[in-house]
């Protein structure tokens, strides 16, 4: 029965793994849940913030906000790379990355200088591997973005546009459109597009006016999309992470049913050889 | 009575009615009763009180006062 012993190690050894990968997956499911509850709860300041922004816009005061400024050729970008700190998420990480990868193609193809800015200690591995110098690499932020973090990444940016040292300012972030869709996707943050104008343009009384409302508005409107790309991806990793991690404890399972049959099959083998060897020497004596 | 919400990037904190609404605009505190004109005015850092007797320290953003609704979107607050 030797190879009945080695499959019974194979079984547990399988067994153990599935102890792990089933726990993550309830670990993955309750933080995914809380993550979900952050990207909702994100959404009411973002739709007051677009909407005060759509009415207080009018074409004509654009030229007075320098991050309402349209540059016609980007010299310079910024690209800030959103990943995860963490694997065992499936193709999270590497989707992103994909994504960022095929950004800088194209803006490295136009002529465009890149800055990148990568949070995470995936996307950070990769262009190190590649060889590509980061301007920012940031490991520090946890699972619980705040609206700080979210500023801390992206006020070097925003200022550098201002001052016009950059021209765009892009997000590679993954979006959470449901537990089981989450793909990476690409975002211009700034220039900040044009709002649609003229909404019921109401009477307001303006303290201290239009202009001075916008431009204390603009930099929160793009620091809160960006808080909002950093809860998205989030949630978009937890919940990848708990696709992935059920479909290893539900092979694990089908592993372990599987081995069992062929260890029970051979001891069973085994049992019936034993038998025909006795009948066999007991007819020899007779 | 004013329907009031105040909102951050991370969480709505407060949605209900209120008698007035008291907050630390950029050049000073305003209040704010039933009635008011419709206005949208950026904050400053400071307390903002409600009639019933809730307080949250908010910092930056703008208040909104239209047709008895005040929505003060703040960019950091926190409840006292």
């Amino acid at each position: 029965m030797a190879k009945g012993r080695e499959l019974l190690g194979r079984i547990k050894s399988t067994e153990n793994t599935r102890k792990i990968t089933r726990t993550l997956e309830m670990v993955a499911t309750s933080k995914m849940k809380r993550a979900i509850d952050r990207v909702i709860a994100a959404r009411p300041y973002a739709s007051a913030l677009s909407d005060v922004i759509s009415r207080l816009y009018s074409p004509e005061n654009a030229g007075a906000f320098p991050l309402l400024r349209q540059p016609e050729i980007e010299k310079r970008a910024a690209v800030i790379l959103l990943t995860a700190n963490r694997g065992l998420a499936g193709a999270f990480n590497s989707n992103l990355i994909k994504e960022a990868r095929q950004l800088v193609a194209r803006l490295d193809a136009a002529g465009t200088q890149v800055d990148l800015h990568v949070m995470g200690r995936k996307g950070i591995g990769y262009f190190k591997y590649i060889g590509r110098t980061m301007l920012v690499q940031r490991t520090d932020i946890g699972d619980k973005p705040t609206a700080d973090d979210a500023a801390s990444l992206v006020d070097g940016p925003m200022a550098a546009f201002a001052a016009g040292e950059v021209d765009a300012v892009y997000v590679v972030h993954s979006q959470f459109k449901s537990p089981v869709s989450s793909p990476a996707v690409t975002v211009r943050v700034l220039p900040v597009p044009p709002p649609a104008a003229g909404t019921a343009q109401k009477d307001y009384l303006l303290f201290p006016s239009a202009a001075d409302i916008l431009t204390t508005l603009l930099p929160a409107y793009v620091r809160n999309a960006l808080y909002r790309a950093l809860v998205e991806t989030f949630a978009g990793f937890y919940s990848t992470q708990r696709t992935a991690m059920k479909n290893a404890t539900d092979n694990a399972g089908e592993m372990i049913t599987g081995l069992r049959r062929t260890y029970n099959r051979a001891r069973q083998a085994s049992i019936t050889q034993e038998i025909a060897e006795i009948v066999g020497g007991a007819a020899a004596l007779e | 009575m004013l329907r009031v919400s105040v909102i951050s990037p991370e969480a709505v904190l407060f949605e209900g009615d209120a008698s007035s609404v008291v907050a630390p605009a950029f050049d000073g505190e305003v209040g704010i009763l039933t009635g008011h004109a419709a206005m949208v005015t950026t904050l400053g850092t400071g307390t903002l009180r409600l009639g019933d007797g809730q307080s949250f320290k908010v910092e930056g953003g703008f208040l909104q006062v239209d047709e008895n609704t005040v929505r003060v979107v703040t960019e950091k607050a926190s409840k006292v």
